[in-house]
């Protein structure tokens, strides 16, 4: 194991598809790459509802959730998302959301300021590669361990 | 909220035709489930169909196309309010030619949350775009599809990938829709977590006991099955096995008219081996079980899996996915457009899509690869995998296809790569080859003969030593994302110029 991995592996990170959302496949790519890169991961699947996403970052006692949406209704699933959060006593996790977040070909600053207006942390835009996710994971942890809300740009 | 169905007596599941008397309830009960509901009366849907011209019957279209060896043209598409949906169909019928017409439902309407697809739909008027991925069928209610029905002269076809459309099918076919795509076994592991297999079949029974009634009141309507799974290099027989059985399901019903889609693996041949084969294999196992009237013609899908960012490299899937529907004698196919990257497609990317498939299909007329060797080959492979798989799960559920899926899915005989639902055990693993034809790399419990499997391994192997990589699921993951590389890594400039100094 690497020191990095080994950095990894004390964070836990949630995984999952929300909404009524069935799209699996790159969510299951991401979780396997978190895995493999020395993260804990717990994933929740497709068709996973905002509360159950919340639920099991208590029971995993997660660092971070990343929430994937693919069918366009992600605006409408993630809304209240980071309320959740603050309701059930989780304020500060990392959030991530990522995949086609909208309805329809919408431009990518507009979309991402919706996103970070919600209490994302971070939004990913289509065909953002697992790579990428890792490196601001990285970032991120490295920047809250020295006591920012995430690393700055 | 979602509305479940109070069913007051669980039948054990069966293959075999739902009883009318116990079908009747069964319609009493569900359609009481959402206020729409009550605006379905079968007799005056009846009397509808009939006062329709001919030319928007999907069924009349689909046996016409087929016996004129013609390749339909059908998008997909579907917005959150009657205005944007109506603007889409006629934009899709007068710019994009399309020979049938859709209606695709927003995702809350496939898994029956009405109340919130009410809510979405209100949203969508207010801020003037569309918040839901699709049009909700069941708060439109019968009048209100009719609206859409009407807006075009084309046939309608519902797409709405569920495991539970029991609701929405009854108020579409009843506001004039004479399409309907889904099916039990295909869309239960497609589109579902938690649903067992058992109910989703069920509920596809009803659809085609539906679809069975209103052919009994003398009219006919096209049912579909979506081969195309989770929609991520599918090899042929593992769509082909479910399409057999989802066909055997609906024929018991008493459906005559039922299509089959297939994703493309983006193969000529392959592809080409896959439509011919597909057709062939359901006809076989129809005779086998006493169906020799049912038809079964077949559809090819546009490459359902990632799809790159450049519009230029999408333009180049779509066109060359009407040839392969075209070449390989698909008697429809279903488009994407250059937006699928990124998602839902406006009209306007939609109808410019359904031009480049159309023109595809004009310049392959007559193309067929019958006789080719390696063609030949391919369709009898697929032929090798699919039979010894069927047999099977037929052997298991002693000769009742609804039952043997069931316990085929519970012991891996029937497995689906990449499924979300809990049941399957997605321990099937396909990845594409040096040729690009997409081979099995891991079979999990599924029963493909060990010579087949070596066929597979074998060009796997070669792909593997040729690219550098492992021979193990690193193939299946690269694979997943192959088609949405950008061109500077699929194919970067092929003459360096060193290569030419010892020229």
């Amino acid at each position: 194991m690497t020191p990095e991995q080994a950095a990894r592996s004390a964070r836990m990170l949630l995984t999952g598809v929300i909404g009524s959302d069935t799209h699996i496949v790159g969510n299951r790519v991401l979780s396997l790459a978190l895995e493999k890169a020395g993260y804990r991961v717990a994933s929740l699947g497709a068709l996973t509802p905002a509360r159950e996403f919340i639920e099991g970052a208590i029971e995993t006692a997660a660092d971070a959730i990343l929430v994937s949406s693919l069918y366009g209704q992600g605006e409408l699933d993630c809304r209240g998302f980071r309320d959740l959060c603050v309701e059930a006593g989780i304020d500060e996790i990392l959030l991530y959301v990522g995949g086609n977040l909208v309805v329809g070909k919408q431009p990518w600053p507009d979309v991402e300021r919706r996103f970070l207006d919600m209490g994302f942390d971070r939004a990913f835009p289509p065909g953002t590669r697992p790579e990428d996710v890792i490196a601001a994971l990285d970032r991120d942890f490295a920047a809250r361990a020295a006591g920012a809300r995430i690393a700055l740009p | 909220m979602a509305v479940a169905l109070q069913r007051k007596s669980q039948p054990e599941l069966s293959g075999g035709p739902i009883p009318w008397d116990e079908f009747a309830i069964l319609r009493r009960e569900n359609l009481t489930r959402w206020p729409t509901g009550a605006g379905v009366d079968i007799d005056e849907a009846v009397a509808y169909h009939k006062l329709m011209p001919a030319h928007k019957s999907l069924a009349s279209a689909m046996r016409l196309a087929a016996q004129k060896r013609m390749c339909l043209t059908q998008p997909r598409g579907g917005f959150g309010t009657f205005a944007m949906q109506i603007e889409l169909m006629q934009a899709l019928e007068a710019e994009g030619l399309a020979d049938i017409v859709p209606t695709t439902t927003d995702s809350y309407t496939r898994n029956e949350r009405f109340g919130e697809a009410a809510k979405g739909m209100a949203e969508s008027e207010t801020v003037g775009r569309s918040m839901l991925n699709g049009f909700p069928i069941v708060n439109a209610g019968v009048p209100g599809c009719r609206k859409l029905v009407e807006a075009s002269n084309r046939p309608n076809i519902v797409l709405s990938g569920t495991a539970m459309p029991r609701l929405t099918a009854e108020i579409a076919l009843a506001a004039g829709y004479t399409g309907y795509l889904g099916s039990g076994i295909a869309y239960t592991v497609s589109y579902t977590k938690e649903l067992s297999i058992a109910e989703g079949i069920r509920n596809y029974q009803y659809l085609d006991r539906l679809t069975a009634l209103y052919a009994e009141k003398g009219v006919e309507l096209h049912r579909r099955q979506p081969g195309f799974l989770t929609g991520t290099n599918i090899p042929p027989s593992i769509a082909i096995v479910t399409c057999i059985l989802d066909t055997l399901l609906a024929a018991a019903q008493g459906v005559r008219n039922y299509g089959l889609e297939l994703g493309q693996c983006l193969h000529l041949v392959q592809d080409a081996a896959a439509i011919a084969a597909c057709g062939e294999l359901c006809q076989e196992y129809l005779r086998k079980f006493g169906h020799p009237d049912v038809f079964t013609p077949v559809t090819s899908l546009h490459w359902m899996g990632a799809w790159p960012h450049d519009e230029a490299q999408c333009s180049a899937l779509i066109a060359h996915g009407g040839t392969l529907a075209a070449v390989g004698g698909a008697v429809s196919v279903t488009t994407k457009s250059t937006h699928e990257a990124i998602g839902i497609p406006t009209p306007k990317a939609n109808a410019e899509a359904l031009r480049m498939t159309r023109m595809a299909i004009y310049m392959a007329r007559g193309i067929r690869l019958d006789g080719l060797p390696e063609y030949e080959r391919e369709k009898a492979l697929i032929a090798r995998e699919v039979r010894p798989i069927v047999d099977r799960v037929l052997d298991i559920g002693d000769g009742d296809p609804a039952v043997g899926a069931i316990r085929a899915f519970e012991s891996g005989v029937l497995d689906i790569p990449w499924s979300p639902n809990r049941q399957v055990k997605s321990r099937v693993m396909p990845a594409r080859d040096a040729e690009g034809y997409i081979r099995i790399l891991d079979p999990g419990d599924v029963p493909i003969p060990a010579e087949v499997m070596e066929i597979h391994h074998e060009a796997l192997r070669r792909r593997a030593e040729r690219e550098r990589m492992p021979f193990d699921h690193s193939l299946a993951i690269a694979s997943v994302y192959e088609m949405s590389e950008t061109l500077e890594r699929l194919l970067p400039f092929q003459i360096e110029p060193d290569r030419c100094l010892g020229n």
